[in-house]
């Protein structure tokens, strides 16, 4: 991008050639409860601040007063699109401090319902994504898609948006008869949607000339920013927790970390239409692999369920990056302390405001959404 | 890396101790003084992600435990090495009445929505940060909120009126 003069450089500095401008809660470009205030020349933005907090909560202050399994609910309400990740952190958490391991065969069902977390999550970014840019065809694809893996969801854990589903000790059911078979049927309905997608919205010139160059990191900037995720593999590098640290089943199975080099906007969605297509394949070899067993240990009874004082840090590969969870215990029936490590805290904050440094509003919605924050994980 | 990280931490710098409890993590007890060096240190040692400030009320103690987590990215982009399970934990304490320390934002620039967190939620003060001003919150509260003697059910009942009965 190129380098534009700043209003405080020049001699007019203070005068009315500058405007302060609130762009959000409620504004078409804006995704969710967030919003950035704006210090704009004309069509430039001078300074960017981002004002978080209109969906904070304090779950990490509630969850001290709960106990170990009643925070369940919570949990999954820190991501809304995508609660399983979250799940999957916490129930890991308690599992680690309480010395419990979950069966083989749970391992396998978490990492495919993990997978299937991830798809869904992307095809609802892609919706945000797409309709943003006003390619209304493939977003209303995209929110199809999403909501057949959503009955999918149905299927397996009885609700549709938040599943609880990932219990400390495994899952808390196995497969339902045919469930795998109805599952593949759906990613092959997805999958072979996969070139109309690229004909409409990856591979459409409108799409390359909106998205090219904006918002653009180089991979010393996004590491020295902390970022994680598609943000920092659009840059180049193929870090992933699930290779780094690998949980669950993700090291039974060959994979591939997909990366891009540009670190812009439009790389950043490509890296997760790659993404989505890598976790089909990573699905099917799951349950190629997946072993026959129990899928649940059992854990003591919860009302009395006390767990040995100690502290851990757990981290997964959520949909946008790092998801980590720091847990206390001090040996009572309820976390001493819990916080969330999400992504969307250094995408939507620290790198977001350093971009908008002077992009054009315009590109404001574009490049919040292709940073793929959302707003209830920065707040809790 | 762990045990010449752990060897050469110990030799550098005063007071500092270091354990290992599992496998690729590492936690790092600093006195309040010596944060900014010890991290800046482990920085130039590849440590080069800060993950998460965390802050710990341990109201018994009169405590507050401040824990930096640092961890590795891949210093060029084509393997994984054993580096990057690697997890640090670098913890402080610091009094309970007027807490204070020294920000960390000369060493990693990405920490500066973290301090700001930690101050509005527990009431640590981090000198030298540039906006020490409300984040998530939308004003000062007696007692900051994240802290063991803010009780969530009080506050409610005196906000919001009475609180339903649990046991009905």
């Amino acid at each position: 991008m190129e380098v534009i003069g700043r209003a405080s450089d020049t001699a007019d500095a203070g005068s009315e050639r500058e405007l302060e401008l609130y762009f959000g809660p409620q504004h078409l470009g804006m995704v969710g409860n967030f919003s950035i205030t704006l210090k704009v020349e004309g069509d430039r933005i001078i300074k960017a601040t981002a004002n978080p907090g209109y969906l904070h909560r304090g779950f990490e202050k509630l969850m001290e007063y709960r106990t170990w399994i009643q925070n369940f609910p919570l949990v999954c309400r820190v991501n809304v699109i995508e609660p399983d990740s979250m799940e999957w952190v916490y129930a890991r958490a308690v599992e680690k401090l309480a010395g419990i391991e979950a069966p083989e065969r749970a391992q396998y069902i978490r990492s495919i319902y993990l997978e299937m977390a991830r798809i869904a999550s992307h095809l609802f970014g892609l919706w945000a994504y797409s309709n943003m840019l006003g390619f209304d065809t493939p977003a209303q694809w995209a929110m199809y898609h999403r909501d057949l893996l959503l009955d999918r969801f149905e299927e397996l854990t009885g609700g549709r948006v938040y599943h609880i589903y990932i219990w400390p000790g495994g899952v808390r059911r196995d497969f339902p008869d045919g469930f795998a078979d109805r599952l593949v049927k759906t990613l092959h309905s997805i999958g072979g949607c996969v070139p109309d997608y690229d004909a409409t919205f990856f591979n459409n010139r409108l799409f390359y000339e909106r998205a090219h160059g904006v918002g653009k990191l180089t991979q010393q900037q996004a590491k020295t920013l902390g970022a994680t995720g598609q943000t920092l593999r659009a840059t180049g590098m193929k870090y992933d927790i699930r290779k780094v640290e690998p949980y669950a089943a993700y090291d039974k199975i060959p994979w591939e970390v997909p990366t891009r080099e540009e670190g812009d906007a439009y790389s950043r969605v490509w890296v997760i239409r790659d993404e989505m297509i890598e976790s089909v394949h990573m699905i099917f070899k799951l349950l190629d692999a997946m072993p026959e067993g129990e899928v649940y240990n059992s854990v003591p009874n919860p009302f009395k369920w006390r767990i040995p004082p100690g502290e851990t840090y757990v981290r997964c590969e959520s949909s946008r990056g790092e998801l980590g969870l720091y847990m206390v215990s001090d040996g009572g029936d309820k976390p001493y302390k819990v916080h969330f490590r999400t992504p969307s805290y250094p995408h939507g904050l620290t790198i977001l405001e350093k971009l908008l440094e002077g992009a054009s509003i315009a590109d404001v919605g574009n490049t919040m959404i292709s940073l793929y924050v959302v707003a209830p994980e920065i707040d809790r | 890396m762990i045990s010449s990280l752990q060897e050469n931490l110990e030799a550098t710098f005063k007071g500092v101790k270091v354990t290992a409890p599992e496998d690729g993590r590492m936690s790092v007890s600093v006195p309040s003084d010596s944060i900014p060096v010890v991290l800046r240190y482990l920085k130039g040692n590849g440590l080069d992600h800060m993950a998460l400030l965390s802050c710990v009320d341990w109201i018994e103690d009169g405590k507050f435990e401040l824990v930096y987590f640092l961890t590795c990215y891949m210093p060029n982009n084509t393997d994984y090495a054993a580096d990057q399970k690697l997890h640090v934990l670098v913890r402080t304490q610091v009094p309970r009445d007027n807490p204070g320390i020294e920000s960390v934002i000369g060493v990693f620039e990405n920490i500066e929505p973290y301090e700001r967190e930690i101050h509005e939620l527990y009431g640590v003060h981090f000198k030298g940060h540039p906006r020490l001003t409300h984040l998530l919150l939308e004003r000062d509260y007696e007692v900051p909120p994240f802290r063991k003697d803010f009780d969530t059910r009080q506050y409610v009942e005196e906000t919001f009126g009475s609180i339903p009965p649990v046991d009905e």
